[in-house]
């Protein structure tokens, strides 16, 4: 796969992904069977058994996956930021190549 | 309500937001036209309530968002025409429900607020102020079996999937025809509240088939005028003309100049849906 991006801007340097909540995750793992970008992993010999394995997978802006959580384990970071932040990205990127 | 309607509620019996969905179902069962549906009934021998489902328009009760009582229809193939999720009314109310059932204040107003919600459910809405443009041609590219469409112009494109098509100050979003395969049959389509302000990529409903649920990620920031009531019978519709007759929601618009800086224009939105298609082997 090749190197992945959102708007141009490289993935890793968006700040997406689910957190979990393990006071409430009651380990149903609805959500790792939800999510179709292997975003999460089940270890079933470790404590919590549920890890976000691979936040670059998440999809920019999804929250799907936190729709099918029963208990209301998962949040994500706040949309507005996450806006600006990317378009604050660009405009720097933009500036910079402009100015060589 | 004046046709008839079947009730298929989450069975209750684990905790109090269960308990509730299955208080709105016997509720609505004191009228004539309800036919409840048992879950637990239906798993085994859906054939008992093929009559009653031909008949009449399907309404679902979840309690929570482990929504069994969604994915049940969802396995069984059952055209969705109506839903709602007791957790997410309590949750609008601030009312927390818990595990423990009980009967007090606060669970019987959720049990009304859901009631109302299910008689309310036809929201009175304007008439559309969008104009739609006469034709729409497209592009095509093929990628094994699938072909995939993008219009040439006027539409634009998050990296999520929808589209907006704007005229005025009003717009329409929907979903690319790569989603619409991608979900396959889609079965129901959960809309926004009209008067609803949202800012660009925030949720705008989801539609749903048996395999998946797709959130809309809105392309624009606005105000919710319309959403297409004729998805409530056909949701079908969104498969057959994704890019029109399958709209989803009518907005007003608030910045499109500013959100247009995160949209891809049509031939971009092409070139980005082949590599992502390509990428991922659909």
């Amino acid at each position: 796969m090749s190197e992945s991006t959102f708007m141009g801007v490289e993935r890793d340097r968006i700040d997406w992904s689910p957190r979990i909540d393990f006071t409430k995750c009651n380990d149903c793992m609805d959500c790792v069977e939800f999510c179709p970008h292997q975003v999460f992993e089940v270890d079933e010999n470790a404590k919590p058994k549920l890890k976000v394995k691979n936040p670059n997978n998440c999809v920019v802006f999804c929250r799907a996956c936190s729709k099918t959580c029963g208990p209301d384990a998962i949040t994500f970071p706040d949309k507005p930021e996450t806006t600006k932040m990317i378009k604050a990205i660009r405009k720097a990127e933009k500036e910079a190549a402009t100015d060589e | 309500m004046s046709e008839s309607i079947c009730v298929l509620p989450c069975n209750g019996l684990d905790k109090c937001a269960g308990d509730l969905s299955r208080r709105v179902a016997l509720e609505l069962a004191q009228s004539e036209e309800v036919e409840l549906i048992c879950p637990v009934l239906i798993n085994q021998n859906s054939s008992r309530y093929e009559k009653a489902l031909a008949a009449g328009a399907l309404t679902v009760i979840d309690g929570c968002n482990t929504r069994c009582a969604s994915k049940l229809a969802g396995d069984l193939e059952l055209a969705i025409k109506e839903k709602v999720n007791v957790s997410e009314v309590a949750k609008a109310l601030d009312i927390k429900l818990g595990v423990e059932i009980r009967d007090d204040q606060d669970t019987q107003a959720v049990v009304q607020a859901v009631l109302e919600k299910i008689n309310s459910s036809v929201a009175e809405q304007a008439e559309s102020e969008f104009i739609e443009p006469e034709l729409i041609e497209y592009n095509t590219f093929s990628h094994g079996k699938f072909i995939f469409k993008v219009p040439k112009s006027n539409y634009f494109f998050n990296e999520n999937d929808c589209w907006v098509t704007v005229s005025g100050n009003m717009a329409r979003v929907g979903v690319s025809d790569y989603v619409q395969q991608n979900l396959s049959d889609i079965l129901y389509v959960d809309p926004p509240e009209i008067g609803d302000e949202f800012e660009q990529f925030d949720d705008l409903g989801s539609i749903e088939s048996s395999k998946a649920v797709f959130e809309i990620i809105s392309p624009v920031a606005g105000a919710v005028v319309a959403v297409n009531t004729g998805l409530n019978d056909a949701p079908e519709q969104v498969n057959e003309s994704p890019y029109e007759k399958g709209w989803l929601v009518e907005v007003r618009l608030s910045d499109f100049e500013e959100d247009q800086d995160l949209l891809h224009d049509c031939p971009a939105y092409f070139e980005f849906l082949k590599r992502k298609v390509e990428e991922i082997d659909v």
